[in-house]
């Protein structure tokens, strides 16, 4: 049995809670979604709203009986409530509307979507090339973040309702959960006074910056001269089995600090790894990565990802068919591993018309 | 009255990644038991920034921010009697949490079958890089390596880019958002069911989910700040020294407002760059919300600490702290008007040691003065 099995959802989707719904629907709760206005292109539709029960709005008084039978109500309209839910819910119902702002503040009511929030989030200023302007994370961050507190929200308020036999109503944020998620920028201010700025791949700490990014044989990976003396030991130790170690094999990385390295220095030590790295394959250096504990991570494509052991091991993608179009697309499924999840409805739904809809 | 009055929680997580979970809970009303040690220091009690003295142990912002509500207890888990100690917070627990690294929660007798037997309902609740299952489960990595093996550093940037990381640990945001979900839908089937059960994140995982719109596309691109379901999606300098703004324009009627608002006559980039040119951000934001067009200026760490929505909403909440003073610490994002839950403090290391111990553990006082003398809870 899937944990929620049976548990009643009626989403208004509007981007803020789609993937909220997608999370509930994952775990199993029976997730009826009125989908937005403007209408999204299908890819994103279909990776949003797949295993949920899609509903035409033709008639609001039959969403407001839905609200009525609802368990949980998430309601995401970015541009106010078009169908009277407020007044349709029942004591017992959960009742999350999600919106751009809080309810009452100076930007209560101020049109947003996922890019205007993710900028006023502090993570898009830096974010980017020093001499480029701010850039955005791929896909729809400030919306996926926003969704997963919508899906925390709902589970909060059933634990809570277990124990009061109360529902009740909640508001949620879309600014506050982005802006939440940069837990560095706005505490470095406040206890430095100084105020980042992009740095590219560069990972600034202390007096000196140390690369992120460095090519190799075929492509990409991730690694840093952090202060991890053991970590160090292990990179080095590879590099001199293969003579490429230089001068790194003289340092004691247990009395050195990375940190406080005059950036020359550093750039000498990385040009010998660069050379190292650009020497070997991504397999080979993930290889070592993984027994030998570096820290190193392959740079994967997104056909690396589809493509990956571990996560077809792990059942990540599992094939969805849209019902319209009749066209099947791999897309991320189980949300973490657990032994108590059935597997959910795999396909995008065709609407049903509210007013004929007999499922609740 | 918060959402989780009366919920247990042990938990041996630290730095990121669980901790950020167990905030979540620990705000919300949870009673959450922080189980720490001198000997093998939180790596986020040492990081910055720091109120003064990098190496005073309740002294990090960082800590301070990640941990709020809950109570810190010392237990020396290479300890033998440390680790009785521990199982006996298992079975007061609902709910064990842990990011250790690999193997280690077996090598001191802890994994999810010896917890079961002290516990049978027992719910564990694991966050790793790559999960504990599958080839890469050994993987030894970072927050940032979830950004490298799910995609999301190679779908950052502009087309024919290199790959670009995030500016922080986003694996560390992500999958503790997830571990919250699991911990409370597995509260929920143990509500209906009795059962317990292991649930098991994955960094790596959530951080693919996040991106789920991109990968149900024919081919996964970059597409730096572009989106093709928007007639203007992008960001434009606006006056001052590295001042923009985002605009949106997701249909006709907003894109006449942006035209008019800026004296344009189209939506050709260069010239809508040449009109927010000219305009305060802020100003501009003002201006272009009123007139329904969506628009956010870039916020600086200033920006944010200081912005007035954030206030009005009770974004930061200041706290006094013993070592820290009077300090900003987020809130949950949300009002739940049942069960509002309050965000207080994080501990000192150890601070709750006694009235865990012996108040709500029930153990000997003068044992309790021992295993802290001998370093057994320390």
């Amino acid at each position: 049995m899937s944990m929620l099995a049976g548990l009643r959802v009626l989403e208004i989707a509007d981007g803020l809670t789609d993937f909220g719904g997608r999370m509930l629907a994952e775990l199993g709760a029976d997730v009826a979604v009125v989908l937005p206005v403007t209408k999204a292109n299908r890819a994103r539709t279909l990776a949003w709203h797949h295993g949920k029960t899609v509903i035409a709005p033709d008639d609001a008084e039959a969403i407001r009986a839905l609200a009525a039978k609802a368990d949980v109500v998430l309601d995401g309209q970015r541009e106010g409530d078009r169908f009277g839910l407020d007044k349709a819910v029942s004591d017992k119902t959960i009742y999350i509307r999600v919106a751009p702002f809080s309810a009452n503040g100076p930007y209560a009511g101020r049109p947003a979507t996922d890019l205007t929030l993710f900028a006023l989030s502090g993570l898009m200023h830096v974010t980017g090339e020093p001499d480029g302007p701010p850039l955005k994370f791929p896909g729809q961050q400030a919306y996926a973040l926003t969704g997963i507190q919508a899906a925390t929200v709902a589970l909060l308020g059933l634990y809570a309702r277990r124990r009061t036999g109360k529902g009740q109503k909640a508001d949620l944020s879309a600014f506050q959960c982005a802006t939440l998620s940069n837990y560095r920028e706005a505490i470095m201010y406040e206890w430095t006074g100084r105020i980042g700025r992009r740095r590219g791949n560069m990972l600034v700490r202390g007096k000196s910056g140390v690369r992120q990014i460095w090519e190799c044989k075929d492509g990409f990976v991730t690694w840093s001269m952090i202060d991890n003396p053991s970590m160090m030991r292990a990179v080095v130790s590879v590099m001199e089995e293969k003579g490429a170690a230089g001068e790194l094999s003289h340092i004691d990385w247990n009395n050195t600090l990375v940190a406080d390295t005059p950036q020359e220095t550093i750039e000498r030590w990385q040009g010998i790894v660069a050379a190292f790295f650009a020497n070997h394959t991504r397999e080979e250096l993930g290889a070592w990565s993984l027994e030998k504990g570096w820290g190193l991570s392959v740079i994967c494509s997104p056909q690396d990802v589809c493509d990956s052991e571990h996560l077809k091991a792990r059942g990540l993608f599992v094939e969805v068919t849209d019902e319209e179009t009749g066209k099947t697309v791999s897309v991320p499924g189980p949300l973490f591993r657990s032994a108590q999840m059935d597997t959910p409805r795999r396909t995008l739904a065709k609407p049903v018309p509210a007013s004929s809809f007999t499922g609740w | 009255m918060g959402a989780l009055d009366g919920l247990k929680i042990a938990d041996f997580s630290w730095v990121g990644a669980g901790p950020r979970a167990t905030k979540d809970l620990a705000d919300n009303g949870a009673t959450v038991i922080k189980i720490e040690s001198r000997k093998r220091l939180d790596l986020g009690r040492m990081s910055p920034p720091f109120a003064g003295d990098p190496k005073d142990v309740d002294g990090s912002a960082f800590f301070a921010q990640t941990n709020t509500s809950k109570r810190s207890v010392t237990v020396n888990l290479s300890d033998p009697r440390g680790i009785e100690i521990a199982k006996k917070l298992v079975a007061w627990a609902d709910v064990v949490v842990e990011n250790f690294g690999p193997g280690f929660m077996e090598r001191i007798g802890l994994h999810y079958q010896a917890l079961r037997k002290i516990k049978p309902d027992i719910i564990l609740a694991s966050v790793s890089v790559a999960g504990r299952t599958g080839p890469l489960s050994g993987f030894r990595g970072y927050g940032n390596s979830a950004a490298a093996h799910s995609g999301h550093a190679w779908l950052t940037g502009e087309p024919g880019s290199p790959p670009h990381m995030p500016p922080l640990a986003y694996g560390d945001v992500v999958a503790p958002m997830f571990l919250t979900v699991a911990i409370l839908a597995a509260l929920e089937h143990r509500a209906r069911t009795g059962e317990g059960q292991h649930v098991d994140v994955s960094q790596i995982e959530p951080m693919v989910h996040v991106i789920a719109d991109l990968y149900a596309q024919d081919e996964a691109k970059k597409t730096g700040n572009d989106d093709i379901d928007f007639l203007i999606h992008g960001v434009f300098p606006t006056q001052g020294d590295d001042h923009w703004i985002a605009i949106a324009v997701e249909n006709e009627t907003q894109a006449e407002a942006l035209k008019r608002e800026l004296g344009i006559s189209s939506l050709d980039r260069d010239a809508i760059s040449a009109a927010t040119s000219a305009h305060d951000k802020f100003a501009l934001f003002d201006r272009l919300a009123a007139a329904g067009v969506p628009a956010g200026p870039v916020l600086d760490g200033k920006n944010v600490l200081e912005n007035p929505e954030l206030a009005a909403a009770g974004h930061f909440v200041k706290l006094d702290h013993p070592v820290l003073g009077p300090s900003n610490m987020p809130a949950p994002p949300y009002v739940l008007h049942g069960t509002p839950g309050k965000v207080n403090r994080a501990p000192r290391l150890g601070e709750h040691n006694r009235e865990v111990f012996i108040d709500m553990l029930g153990l000997e006082a003068e044992e309790i003065e021992t295993l802290i003398a001998e370093g057994c809870l320390a």
